[in-house]
Order: structure tokens, then C-alpha cells, then sequence
């Protein structure tokens, strides 16, 4: 009797098992707020003397995966001086995060590097952290004669401050983690 | 009246006992032989040792003890050989008494854990494993770790902690690992993520290497770890075991209680252990951030309420944190290759510290199993078990704005699993072993990360029946069975493209698994074993869904929703035996076919994100094979000198596109010499060890499919000293080892850290188990 009262009471647990699990979703999940992702770079340089500033931009809308990006080039006049500034944004978020803020704040942990294949094109840090160390968020980029190549603009969280020709911007020894690596086309005519 | 323990360790199986003659009160005898299980020859330096009276005794040549005045009432019997864990038998004696103990003598060399099926006879399935005596001299290790010595097992690793067993190169997703007989539910997936669970809870780990472990729900292709607690001893004094560890290599301490008593309304046994250690070191310097800390805690209570039916409760809690090489944090293959190049990993300090920081894993598990087992007649049994896992993962990143001690990732699953399974011995030595089981897991992200989960939220479903039959004749023994799963399995992901919406999938899967085996003994006690398996596994929600940035191997990875289910068919070869009882070995040959074989594809494409430019890999399948042998040989040279070898050597390759699969494990070779003396001035079972682990460069492997070619062959020197000595009614055990005696530099191909840093550096391990 005992044999086949567990045998029914298991033969309907499986029943009910069967038909329920169909029907049995996960909720809808939460989509989490990307507070972290970058998702746009532009690199403001505005002539010294006046005129008209050249944005170089890097536009990567739905993060890692997904769309491939928006790259905005742009061209340097020869012999000048530039005010470099560099902005990033979070734009998946409404209205967009300041990511440039955040890395004000953290300014210690955080540094940007240039890599130039442009000759004569010399770009140098005109910000400083708590310590007296380079962000590089401020910048002045010189050009001289006529040339073309490419700048890589690199942001590296917890780098290696003190580590040999780190502040004079030699990303050799700096460690730490790559935050941002793109690269823009250029040309100065 | 005489009582005994049910519970002996693997090398002590069986106790005969015969009374004669009564007698006077303190004027009673205990006597005996010890006998090699397999051969029934005697076995002589056994030390038998009687608490009451506190008295010893080594068995003769003939395997003989004698004890005289032994008083009417409860005498607590010890015997303890060497590789053997000390067993403690309780006796009620008002009579002279015999005793026949049989010791499994040979095993220990060759990690032999038997599968022991319904007759009490072992059964076909190709087993290894670990007795408690070898995880009570291990126990400063994980999982993982503990079981590379036996011939086919390596481990993954992502350091040392971080630690995955691998078995005849099948890991994860492919390999079940059963903690105390439930199916570990987890995030199994993920190459490091290690087992949660804690070996020094189990009285015993079994490695099947066979093909198909049927009766046990999971996806396993073949070969399953089976975690195994000590039931109660039916002993009604309370008793305990504590044990205590110290390694030099990260400074690591670890405690482990046990208590037990088997009480007259209830018995019950509890396990508690501590593990605490700091930056382990590589041969020249700290590895930064590798510390490691454990918690856990293990009750079981058993409760007969009648004879024919009886109640068991279990409750396990596992509770980890696992510090990853700080060194080992990039964030893009730039970072990558600078990484590669380095000789000292970036932030390696002078200092060693105990501190875990960002990168690091948090998890938590707990089971819970209630167990009963109803005796219909002394041939039908049914079982009833419930099972409830609960399992938090939360993984720790360096991040910017303070979000470091905000998880990057962050998953909780819960599985609940019901089985009902009926045994039964039928006429002319058949036997059937049959169940059904249904097991329902949800899986969900944590929305704390603010970030995209790398797998999605699903809920699942698995329903499966099996049935095995075994039969013995005479020297052969066959056993076959099959198993029927359906699984269901709903899925909501969030898309990779803005705007973020929510993708629902419904997995459908019916998969049918078989298996057969055959074992004949031929000269006396040489056995051939073939065992054929037929299995499936479903494809994993990583292998299916996952879509972006996998940080640790810096690249993009690109699930497939239309993977299909793996189809495996797996066949096994065996010879196992002894010359003149000097020699022993067993070899294992094995060829796995696995059809629709899910592996990474690196692709020929770069993606350019924001944060540099990822190669991007695609889950994809092919046709894959899968081969080796093991082979392990033990040499008596005397009674007092062994010498023992273990190798494994292993293929796989991907038939469809004549590639070699990746993260297949090297070829290695295991051997030990030890000299073992049964008595030495006031000490019992005295062992001197020395041992080499080799492992060789894994060289099936092109240029094209690896960020860095695979490490060389490496050589490991170690040794080992233990000992035991009586204290009147306790026992204690000291052992003493040393890890990488030469402080050896090397990498090992399965160590993600291989990337980064160098491997372990020398390592001095003493510990302690103290038995009362």
C-alpha cells in the first residue's frame, strides 16, 4: 500500500513538473545602468592664435559589441600651436555622463598617453594631478612641416606613475589597465 | 552483543567476527588476522592497538594478533597501516572474540578507489581516487589540486586557488562533479571558476573514468567526481578528528573539526574548516594578490526509525574568497602583449601580504539533501532524496569611480532536485538500479554590476528516468543501462545593440545516453575491463548567448543560438593485475568521439572598440577526438621499499578542419619512491617519500592557435615524512613535505596565470591530525 501511495504522490510531482515548466519564464531582467561604459572620445585642439578648433572624435555608441564605431578625422594646419582637450561621455546614458569628470576626480589613478607617427608633431601634457604627475586631459600639440600618420590616444587607469619616463609620457613602464586605445588618421597640411 | 563500525575506509572493507567460548570478567581474549582483500594472503605489520587496555600490537608473518584480559564491555579497536587512514572499531565483547580484518593492500599505490555496486562487488566503471588518509595529507590543497596525481586527471587553473579538475581532458560543462551524490549546480562554465566545495568534508573521492555514470543527473560526457562525506560510525561515544596545516608558500594556516557521535535517538557529524593564506611566491617573486580564504561547514544527522527505514539530512556550506594576480588584470590585447613580454608581472611587490583586493572572486554555496531509504524486503529498496543548492558568485573588478567593490559580475542560481530511486536484487544474480529525477535551476544576474551580464538570466528544467542491470557469472561481470533526458530551458538576454531590450529564447532538448561494460578476471586476479558509452550534452546559455568582451582572455566572444547538442560516443580498455604479488599495474586505453564538439574559433577579425582592438572568437562546432591511455605500475622491492609511476598521455584533435584542440592537457609522468617502516622506537608507520612530477610540453598545439606558445616540460622534486604514534586513547599524525624542492621556474599550459607570471616556487607543508 506504502509502495504505491509513493509511487502516485511521485507520479504527479513529475506531472505537475512537466506541464508548469513550459510556462515557467525568468522574470524580465533588470538592464543594468552602464555608469562605467565610455562610449564616446573627442579630442578638441583649438589653435593658440584663433580659430577654428578641430575635433577628432570616436563614437562607439552600444559599447563592446554590437555597431561598429564612428571615427571622426580631421586635419592640422602646419606651424601651429593647439590647445588640446580631451572630453569623454558616456552617451548611452540621458542626458549623457561626464566621464572627464570622473577621471578629474580619480585624477591620481588615472593618465593618458600619445603615440605620434606624425613627423615633427610633438604633443605634450599642460595638466598635472596632486602629486605634480601628468593626466592629460590638457594638452598642447605643436605641429610643424607637412606630414601625415596617425595619433593613438591611450587612457590607462591605475598606471605606474613613478615608474621610469612614465610622466614624461612613456607608456613602456606604466602598467595598469587600458581604458581607451584609438586611433585617428591625420594629416597636416 | 558485538557491534561494529558500517564505515570503513577503502582499505579496510570487511569484518568477520566469530565468538567461542565464555569466560570470566577481565580474563577474555581479542584475536585476529589481517588479510589482503585480493589475495587473502596475511598481512603482517598491521598495528592493531586496544584503548581500554592500551596496549599494541604489529600482526606476525602469519598476519596474527593476540590480546589477553580484556574486560567484559566496550572496547574501542584501532588498526592503522601504513597509506591506510587509521580505522576505529567499536566492540561490545562479553566473549572471546575472532576477528578477521581484510585490507585492500595493494590500492593505495595506485590510487585505487573502487566503485563498489549493489552486490558489494566492484563494478565495471574504470575508477581512481583518493582515500582519507591521502586527503588528510593534502589538506592544504583544493580540490582540484588534490586529485592531479591520479593518472588522467589535471586541472585548469587560473593561479594556484583557482582550480578545476580535468579529467581525460574533458573540464566544466563537460565533467559532473557530485558532492555527496547531488550534481554541483553552479556556474560550472566558466574555466575559473573552481569547484565549491570543500575536500576535507569528504571521507573519500572517486574519479570515474569510465563512460557513462548513469544513475547520476548532469551533463557529464563520460567521466564524473564523485565527493563523498563518511556516513556516521556506529559508535555512541562521542569522537573526533582535528587536523591542522602550515605552508611556508603563502603563508597559509588551515584548521578542520570533525565531531561525531551516533547517538541513541540520533546521530549526527560535524565538519568544520578554516583556510587562510597570503600572496603565494613563484621562484623569485610574490605573486601579488593570490591569497585565498575559505569558511566552511558541514552537519549530517541520520536517524533510523525503524529498521527498514532510515533518514539522512546533510548541509553543506562553502564560503571563498580567491585573490587573482594583480599582475593579470589587462584591458586589451595591447595590454596583453605588453604583459607577455615581461619578465616580473606588473605590481609585483618586495612584501608578501595577506590582503585580497580587486581582481577577486567571492562565492558561496550551500546544499541542503534530505535522504531517506525504505527497505521493502531484503531484496527491494526505494530511495527518496531532495536536494536544494544555493549558489552566489560575485567577482570582483578594478574599476573607475569607486566601483571596485561594486561586482562586475554578480550571478545567483538556485537549483531544487527530486529523486526517487528503487533497487532490486532479482533472480539469477541480475540487478537493477532504476530512478526518476527532475531538477529545476534558475539562474539569475545580480543588476548591482552595472554591467552587461556575460550570460544571460534563464530558467531550466530537466526531467530523466535510468535504469541500469548488472549481472555476475562466475569471473565476468556485465552491466548495461540507459538514460532519457528532456530538458527545457527558458532564456531572457539583454541585446548587445542599443536600445537594450530583452530577447526571450526556449531551448528544447531530448537526449537519450547508454552504456555497457564487461569485466572478466583471468589468471586469478588480473582483470580486463571494456566498458562502451554512448552521451550527450546540451549546449551551455555562455556557448549559446554570451556576446562581448570576455576581459580575461581579452577578446570578444560571440555566442551561437543554433548550437546543437554534443553527441558523444566514448569506449574504454583495461588490464589490470600483479606479477608474484611484487608488481602491480593497470593501464587504461580510451578514444572519445565527440560529434558537435563546441570550442572557441578564433576568427579572422579584429573588432575596434573604444578600448582598442579585440580578436574575436566564435563558439562553433566540430568533430572532435579525443584519445590517450593512463598507466600506472607500483614495485615492492621489499617490505619496506616501493617504488611507484604514473603516466598519462593524451590527444584531442578537431577531425573537420585537421586541427589540434586547444587546452588539452600535457603528457605527464608521476613517480615516488618510498621507504615505509611499520615501527620505529615509540613511532608507528614511519614513510619517507621522494617524488617527481614531470610534465611534459604540450606540443600538439600550432603557433596560430595560442597567444603564446605552451610552456616547456617542467620537472618538480618533492618529499615527504609521516608518522603516527599512540597516545593512550588518542591518536596522532604528523606529516611533513616539501613541494618544488629546487625552487624550480616554470609555467604549466592549463595556468591562465601563464600569460603573466612564473608558477608555485618551493613550498614547505607540516601538518597534524590529532584523533580522539
Amino acid at each position: 500500500m506504502k509502495k504505491v501511495t509513493l509511487l502516485l504522490v511521485l507520479g504527479c510531482i513529475f506531472s505537475l513538473f512537466i506541464t508548469s515548466c513550459k510556462k515557467d519564464e525568468p522574470e524580465t531582467p533588470i538592464i543594468p545602468n552602464e555608469e562605467e561604459l565610455i562610449t564616446s572620445l573627442n579630442f578638441t585642439l583649438t589653435p593658440t592664435g584663433g580659430g577654428t578648433a578641430i575635433v577628432l572624435s570616436f563614437l562607439d555608441l552600444d559599447g563592446d559589441g554590437g555597431d561598429e564605431p564612428t571615427i571622426t578625422e580631421g586635419t592640422l594646419a602646419a606651424n601651429t600651436t593647439y590647445n588640446g582637450s580631451l572630453d569623454l561621455l558616456n552617451e548611452l546614458e540621458n542626458p549623457a555622463e561626464s566621464i572627464t569628470e570622473e577621471i578629474q576626480e580619480e585624477d591620481e589613478e588615472h593618465q593618458f598617453f600619445f603615440q605620434s607617427t606624425v613627423a615633427g608633431l610633438s604633443i605634450a601634457y599642460a595638466d598635472m594631478d596632486s602629486n605634480g604627475n601628468p593626466v592629460g586631459l590638457s594638452t598642447t600639440v605643436t605641429t610643424t612641416s607637412a606630414n601625415s600618420g596617425t595619433i593613438t590616444v591611450v587612457l590607462r587607469h591605475e598606471p605606474d606613475k613613478a615608474a621610469s619616463g612614465v610622466s614624461a609620457g612613456d607608456i613602456t613602464n606604466a602598467g595598469g589597465e587600458t581604458d581607451i586605445e584609438v586611433t585617428f588618421n591625420v594629416e597636416v597640411q | 552483543m558485538l557491534r561494529f563500525s558500517r564505515n570503513f575506509s577503502v582499505c579496510i572493507l570487511l569484518l568477520i567476527f566469530s565468538e567461542i567460548t565464555s569466560a570470566q570478567n577481565c580474563e577474555l581474549s581479542i584475536s585476529g588476522i589481517v588479510k589482503d582483500l585480493d589475495t587473502d594472503s596475511p598481512i603482517a605489520y598491521a598495528s592493531v592497538y586496544i584503548k581500554e587496555s592500551q596496549s599494541g600490537e604489529l600482526t606476525d608473518s602469519l598476519g596474527l594478533f593476540k590480546f589477553e584480559s580484556i574486560c567484559e564491555g566496550e572496547v574501542h579497536l584501532v588498526l592503522s597501516h601504513i597509506g591506510c587512514e587509521t580505522q576505529e572499531l567499536f566492540l561490545e565483547v562479553s566473549r572471546d572474540t575472532i576477528i578477521t580484518l581484510y585490507l585492500d593492500h595493494n590500492s593505495r599505490l595506485l590510487d585505487e578507489v573502487a566503485v563498489i555496486s549493489l552486490d558489494g562487488k566492484t563494478s565495471t566503471q574504470e575508477s581512481q581516487g583518493l582515500n582519507s588518509a591521502s586527503i588528510a595529507e593534502n589538506s592544504n590543497k583544493s580540490l582540484a589540486n588534490m586529485l592531479e596525481g591520479i593518472s588522467g586527471v589535471s586541472t585548469i587553473k587560473n593561479g594556484n586557488g583557482i582550480a578545476k579538475p580535468v579529467v581525460h581532458g574533458l573540464y566544466g560543462n563537460r565533467l559532473s562533479i557530485l558532492n555527496n551524490g547531488i550534481a554541483q549546480s553552479g556556474q560550472q562554465w566558466g574555466a575559473d571558476h573552481s569547484p565549491e566545495i570543500d575536500p576535507l568534508v569528504a571521507n573519500k573521492i572517486t574519479v570515474i573514468k569510465g563512460v557513462g555514470a548513469l544513475e547520476f543527473q548532469g551533463s557529464a560526457l563520460g567521466s564524473v567526481v564523485l565527493v563523498e562525506p563518511q556516513s556516521i560510525d556506529e559508535d555512541p561515544h562521542l569522537h573526533g578528528e582535528g587536523r591542522y596545516f602550515f605552508e611556508s608558500n603563502g603563508l597559509g594556516n588551515g584548521i578542520n573539526l570533525e565531531l561525531q557521535q551516533y547517538g541513541k535517538a540520533i546521530a549526527w557529524r560535524a565538519v568544520g574548516t578554516l583556510k587562510k593564506s597570503g600572496d603565494n611566491r613563484s621562484s623569485k617573486y610574490f605573486l601579488r594578490n593570490t591569497g585565498h580564504q575559505e569558511a566552511n561547514i558541514a552537519l549530517q544527522l541520520e536517524k533510523s526509525w525503524s529498521k527498514k527505514f532510515l533518514t539522512e539530512l546533510y548541509f553543506s556550506s562553502f564560503n571563498a574568497e580567491f585573490g587573482v594576480l594583480r599582475g593579470s588584470h589587462i584591458g586589451n590585447l595591447s595590454d596583453l602583449e605588453e604583459a607577455l613580454g615581461r619578465d616580473v608581472p606588473f605590481f609585483t611587490e618586495d612584501k608578501f601580504s595577506f590582503e585580497i583586493s580587486s581582481p577577486y572572486q567571492r562565492v558561496n554555496h550551500h546544499l541542503l539533501k534530505f535522504h531517506s531509504k525504505y527497505t521493502i524486503n531484503e531484496k527491494n529498496f526505494i530511495d527518496f532524496t531532495y536536494a536544494g543548492q544555493y549558489n552566489l558568485r560575485k567577482e570582483f573588478d578594478i574599476r573607475r569611480g569607486g566601483k571596485s567593490e561594486v561586482p562586475a559580475l554578480s550571478l545567483k542560481q538556485t537549483s531544487n532536485f527530486i529523486e526517487g530511486k528503487y533497487t532490486s536484487f532479482l533472480p539469477k544474480n541480475w540487478n537493477l538500479k532504476s530512478g526518476v529525477q527532475l531538477n529545476r535551476v534558475d539562474n539569475t544576474n545580480l543588476p548591482e554590476t552595472g554591467i552587461l551580464p556575460l550570460i544571460p538570466d534563464y530558467i531550466s528544467y530537466q526531467y530523466g528516468f535510468f535504469s541500469i542491470l548488472s549481472k555476475r557469472i562466475q569471473q565476468t561481470r556485465i552491466e548495461f543501462g540507459g538514460r532519457y533526458d528532456v530538458e527545457t530551458r527558458n532564456v531572457a538576454a539583454i541585446s548587445a545593440t542599443v536600445p537594450r531590450t530583452v530577447i526571450r529564447y526556449q531551448n528544447d532538448y531530448y537526449n537519450y545516453n547508454a552504456m555497457a561494460g564487461i569485466s572478466q578476471n583471468i589468471f586469478n586476479d588480473w582483470k580486463v575491463v571494456f566498458n562502451l558509452g554512448y552521451a550527450s550534452r546540451n549546449p551551455g546559455v555562455n556557448e549559446l548567448y554570451s556576446n562581448g568582451l570576455h576581459q580575461g582572455v581579452s577578446g570578444i566572444e560571440e555566442g551561437d543560438p543554433r548550437l546543437k547538442p554534443e553527441i558523444s560516443i566514448k569506449g574504454t580498455l583495461s588490464l589490470k593485475g600483479n606479477i608474484s604479488h611484487k608488481l602491480f599495474f593497470e593501464c587504461l586505453v580510451y578514444s572519445q568521439n565527440i560529434d558537435n564538439y563546441i570550442f572557441l574559433n578564433p576568427q579572422n577579425e579584429i573588432r575596434l572598440t573604444i578600448r582598442g582592438a579585440f580578436p574575436v572568437f566564435q563558439y562553433e562546432q566540430t568533430n572532435a577526438r579525443i584519445s590517450g591511455f593512463d598507466f600506472s605500475a607500483s614495485y615492492e622491492a621489499s617490505d619496506r621499499l616501493s617504488l611507484t609511476g604514473k603516466f598519462s598521455y593524451l590527444e584531442g584533435h578537431d577531425l573537420t578542419n585537421d586541427l589540434y584542440l586547444v587546452y588539452m592537457p600535457s603528457n605527464n609522468l608521476n613517480t615516488a619512491l618510498n621507504y615505509e617502516i611499520p615501527e620505529f622506537l615509540n613511532l608507528q608507520n614511519v614513510v619517507f617519500q621522494v617524488n617527481n612530477r614531470i610534465v611534459f610540453q604540450q606540443k600538439n598545439l600550432l603557433p596560430s592557435q595560442d597567444f603564446l606558445a605552451p610552456p616547456k616540460t617542467y620537472y618538480l622534486f618533492g618529499i615527504k615524512v609521516s608518522t603516527e604514534k599512540q597516545l593512550r586513547k588518542n591518536r596522532l599524525k604528523v606529516f611533513l613535505s616539501a613541494e618544488n624542492l629546487l625552487n624550480e621556474t616554470y609555467r604549466d599550459y592549463l595556468n591562465r596565470q601563464r600569460y603573466f607570471a612564473d608558477d608555485l616556487g618551493f613550498n614547505l607543508i607540516a601538518g597534524m591530525n590529532f584523533s580522539f
